[in-house]
């Protein structure tokens, strides 16, 4: 294996390794708003996420053959994930974490579980209706064009198509949109208020309690957007697949310091370049002297991810990003 | 020490009740904290709540401010039933609580801190006046402007949760131990514009403390409050000279 070879295949990881750590980073904000408000570990959030791609799937199946944009029926498609799957997450708070306030922390993070397990074979069950397991998504036109030159520099080993930049730059807005939000906006300072001592913005004459549904709202939405992102990568999903993107967009968020959201998006990136890069570091064992490379085979990519987690809350327990916080009395 | 500023307002003038407090019962569970209290707050006073530790002096304050609900008694505020509302409309009935321990927020900036106590207030302009008003009364918040609150001393941490409670420009304002942790020179401060509040901008305030002396300078009038019941109650200059009280809560031997 000759150098170019080499770099060309860490050119892809690094940008393939993004694509996924974009989605993985939008995911995780779900978590780490939810956490940062309620302390609770919203389980239901794969299937709020995977939601979001079950939407995808009917809109863009829906409007297949009809002629229009592709950039309008995935604004269509986003649109309706955003709110469906943002509402099915409010929904979820009112019903079964809502009357578990203050509760022991372990019941409202059980039920969260018993939510993810009931709203998996909800889903199914809603998928059956059309006869139906496995969804395949049909991409809008042109999604899928390999793009092989930008600026006249020819950039084809990086493998890359027109639905990898549109993953890359909607979640990129995203981020940017969520970070005004959060810092600049008087909703923004609502949330980090409540976040932080949630009895004490009540005399800032903030209603909590809406604050937690517009929390989960948003947090929500941003799951759903995961969930087209999630369609428009892979192409296949069904009721179940919620699952292991869920627990890894959640491993990002522990990863970079739950509760934390620049973290949440650091956690994503790390855990998309390390997957992508342990999917392909096999290919590195016909190298002299890393023959012992070629053992770590695709199928180990899951486990270096929990690993790399382990690792990393060995060495420091709060996240990348977390801090120890002190506080003066 | 910070330089007190003149507060710009109406000059205040005692009148008729504008908090009463009716046979409060409130429990923490199984223990009961507070057992049959009354009080009056008159528009435009300063009371006293003294006590020592664990006599009700914060449930005192959390159940007029709604943050606890008592389990019976009624708390009246502006001639209207306020007792069990929840706390986040106290700020727009013109209420403002500053809570035991101060409760800035410490991961937010000194200006945040102030723009969520303003939370309520929708005129901007307004926000950024009171906020200009908030630095000229304790011009070291306004050195301290971009840090985080978690970051400044304790005595600059009370001068933001009074500034924070002064955003919404309260008729009523609840001092839940202002003076607690701080070296004296920074309570005589706090003292100071707590006072001049009053005397100035007609503030009406209900002050909670354990440093009796400093609280019944400044008072009109005290309650004196033992294991959840008022003891004894009258002008701050009687309760001061009240044998019982001097021994308790004066150090006097």
């Amino acid at each position: 294996m000759d150098l170019q070879t080499v770099g060309n295949i860490l050119l892809q990881v690094l940008v393939g390794g993004l694509s996924l750590g974009v989605l993985y980073a939008i995911v995780a904000l779900g978590y780490t708003m939810v956490y940062g408000v309620l302390q609770l570990i919203n389980f239901a959030h794969s299937e709020v996420f995977i939601t979001g791609g079950i939407i995808a799937y009917l809109v863009f199946s829906g409007l297949q053959g009809v002629a229009m944009n592709g950039y309008v029926k995935l604004l269509l498609a986003g649109l309706a994930a955003m709110a469906v799957s943002g509402l099915l997450n409010v929904l979820i708070e009112r019903l079964a974490y809502r009357p578990l306030r203050g509760a022991q922390r372990l019941v409202p993070l059980i039920t969260a579980i018993g939510v993810s397990l009931v709203l998996q074979d909800l889903l199914r069950f809603l998928v059956g209706l059309r006869g139906q397991f496995d969804l395949s998504v049909p991409l809008p036109q042109g999604f899928a064009n390999p793009i092989t030159s930008v600026l006249g520099i020819n950039i084809s080993v990086l493998n890359l198509q027109v639905k990898d930049v549109i993953l890359i730059v909607v979640a990129a807005l995203m981020l940017v949109g969520l970070n005004l939000l959060v810092n600049h906006t008087r909703l923004g300072r609502a949330i980090r208020a409540v976040a932080h001592d949630r009895q004490t913005s009540g005399l800032m004459g903030i209603d909590a309690n809406r604050i937690i549904s517009l929390t989960f709202l948003i947090g929500g939405a941003l799951g759903g957007l995961g969930g087209v992102m999630f369609a428009m990568k892979y192409q296949a999903l069904n009721a179940y697949s919620g699952t292991v993107p869920g627990l890894k967009a959640f491993t990002a968020a522990v990863l970079g310091g739950i509760g934390n959201i620049p973290g949440a998006v650091l956690g994503g990136l790390v855990l998309g370049w390390l997957e992508t890069l342990l999917g392909v570091i096999s290919l590195f064992g016909s190298i002299p002297g890393l023959a012992w490379l070629g053992a770590i085979k695709a199928e180990y990519k899951d486990i270096g991810a929990f690993l790399a987690l382990i690792l990393i809350l060995f060495l420091k327990p709060a996240g990348l990003l977390g801090k120890a916080t002190t506080e003066k009395v | 020490m910070p330089e007190t500023q003149v507060i710009a307002g109406t000059p205040r003038t005692v009148g008729a009740p504008m908090l009463e407090l009716q046979n409060i019962h409130t429990y923490y569970g199984q223990i009961q904290a507070l057992k049959g209290l009354n009080m009056t707050v008159n528009t435009g006073e300063i009371v006293a709540l003294i006590g020592g530790n664990g006599a009700g002096k914060t449930t005192t304050l959390r159940t007029i401010s709604g943050m606890m609900k008592p389990r019976t008694g009624t708390v009246t505020y502006e001639g209207q039933n306020v007792t069990g509302v929840p706390s986040y409309t106290i700020m727009s009935r013109g209420m403002s609580h500053v809570p035991e321990g101060r409760r800035i927020f410490p991961q937010l900036t000194v200006r945040e801190n102030l723009e969520v106590g303003a939370y309520t207030v929708m005129d901007r302009r307004l926000i950024e006046q009171r906020i200009q008003e908030g630095f000229a009364l304790f011009p070291r918040l306004k050195e301290r402007e971009s840090q985080l609150g978690g970051t400044m001393s304790g005595g600059e941490q009370q001068m933001l949760a009074i500034a924070r409670a002064l955003m919404v420009n309260p008729r009523l304002l609840l001092l839940d131990e202002p003076s607690m942790g701080l070296s004296p020179l920074f309570v005589e401060a706090i003292f100071d514009i707590v006072e001049q509040l009053n005397k100035e901008r007609g503030t009406t305030i209900l002050l909670v403390e354990q440093n009796a002396s400093m609280a019944l300078a400044i008072a009109d009038r005290a309650y004196v409050l033992q294991t959840g019941e008022i003891k004894l109650s009258g002008p701050a200059a009687d309760i001061a000279q009240d044998e019982s009280v001097r021994k308790a809560y004066l150090g006097d031997e």
